[in-house]
């Protein structure tokens, strides 16, 4: 089998913007499931409302696609009435940080046994290009027409501090990273967080001197740097440069976790 | 096997051409049917999955497959007797 076997290939293509990171994330996530040789029948995707949610529309398991911020109150759920399943939640920045953001905090605490993919494209994108809790200082959206003036949230750090048992950052430029490691949170017992970093070039790349699709993925490439390299340079006393995206596998861990299959 | 894009999959967003390390893909410039501008093959018979695919039983690179949003790129068998290309690279 193949990723390509998990989509519904009547449905595509998809409503995606030419160039939209979500597609790219989807490819990886299936990829992903695909090499743990999960069976079709005990796997479900779950999400929210947003272009990014609609992810599990093209796949052909079980699938839910909830209310807007409740992607991770529905995946509970469903992960604590049947453990046996399979429960990978697809979600936006906005989705999981802004109106999600206290189901996000109380998965994490609770660790449940959930594989959470975030699409960030720091932007409400289905919506219009709304600043949302992940768009970075400066950045213009139409509710920041002169630079957004707020410090945005690192998800990973979030996670972190709510207690997810592995968490882990990549863009849509790696996607052998990316594959590699939501293969990994999904074998994780408890939550695994991964964030995608991916491109909206309608909504955010336009707006922000991004003028191709190919100009953010390039910026993605080339201002990436591993958290190991990070912590050297911190440690060495070197400065990580102010506008770096920190990747890699943040945190792996064995908290006591909710839901595990038993 | 053949590298093949599905026109009627692809929104023409070129991300291919930045990630093949055999530059195969490159922008097109008439567009198709649909009114998309598809990018185009330059020899692909030189992609490693074309040549090797079938000798290691799996996908070999694959960045294009991995990284295009609208997936729109596979590999195809070839019929049985069709003419095939063969490319190599010193
Ligand atoms: C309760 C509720 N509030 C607001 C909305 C409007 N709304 C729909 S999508 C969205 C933002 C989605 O942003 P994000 O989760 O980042 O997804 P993206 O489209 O960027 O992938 C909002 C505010 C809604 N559908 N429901
Ligand atoms: S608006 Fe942005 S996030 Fe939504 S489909 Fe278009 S590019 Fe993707
Ligand atoms: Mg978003």
């Amino acid at each position: 089998m193949t990723y390509s076997d998990w989509l519904r290939a009547d449905r595509l293509p998809h409503i995606y913007c030419a160039g939209c990171g979500n597609g790219t994330v989807i490819n990886c996530t299936l990829n992903a499931v695909d090499r743990m040789g999960w069976k079709k029948e005990e796997t479900v995707f779950v999400s929210g409302i947003g272009c990014s949610s609609r992810a599990p529309g093209y796949i052909v398991t079980d699938s839910l696609h909830t209310t807007h911020g409740r992607a991770l109150a529905f995946a509970t759920g469903i992960k604590m009435a049947n453990p046996d399943l399979h429960v990978v939640v697809f979600t936006g920045d906005g989705d999981l940080a802004a109106i999600g953001g206290n189901h996000f905090i109380h998965s994490c605490r609770r660790n449940i046994d959930l594989t959470v993919v975030c699409m960030n494209n720091q932007i409400y994108g289905m919506t219009g290009g709304q600043g949302s809790p992940t768009t970075p200082r400066g950045a213009l959206s139409t509710t920041t027409p002169y630079g957004s003036q707020e410090p945005a949230f690192d998800l990973c750090e979030l996670a972190t501090a709510a207690g997810a048992n592995f968490v882990s950052r990549w863009t849509s430029y790696h996607v052998k990273e990316l594959t590699r490691s939501i293969h990994q949170g999904l074998g994780v017992p408890g939550f695994s967080f991964i964030e995608a970093l991916v491109q909206c070039p309608t909504n955010y790349g336009r707006r922000n001197k991004f003028r191709q699709v190919m100009d953010q993925v390039e910026y993605f490439k080339t201002h990436g740097i591993l958290v190991q390299k990070a912590h050297r340079l911190r440690d060495e006393g070197l400065p990580i440069p102010p506008d770096a995206i920190l990747l890699g596998d943040m945190v792996m861990r064995d908290r006591p976790a909710m839901g595990v299959k038993r | 096997m053949r590298l093949v894009i599905d026109e009627r999959r692809c929104k023409g967003c070129n991300l291919c051409t930045l990630v093949c390390p055999y530059r195969i893909f490159s922008a097109g410039k008439q567009p198709n049917a649909r009114g998309i501008v598809v990018p185009v093959l330059d020899r692909p018979e030189r992609c490693a999955n074309c040549r090797l695919q079938a000798l290691y039983g799996r996908t070999l690179c694959g960045m294009c497959q991995m990284i295009c949003p609208d997936q729109a790129i596979s590999w195809v068998e070839e019929k049985p007797g069709e003419a095939q290309k063969v490319a190599i690279e010193f």
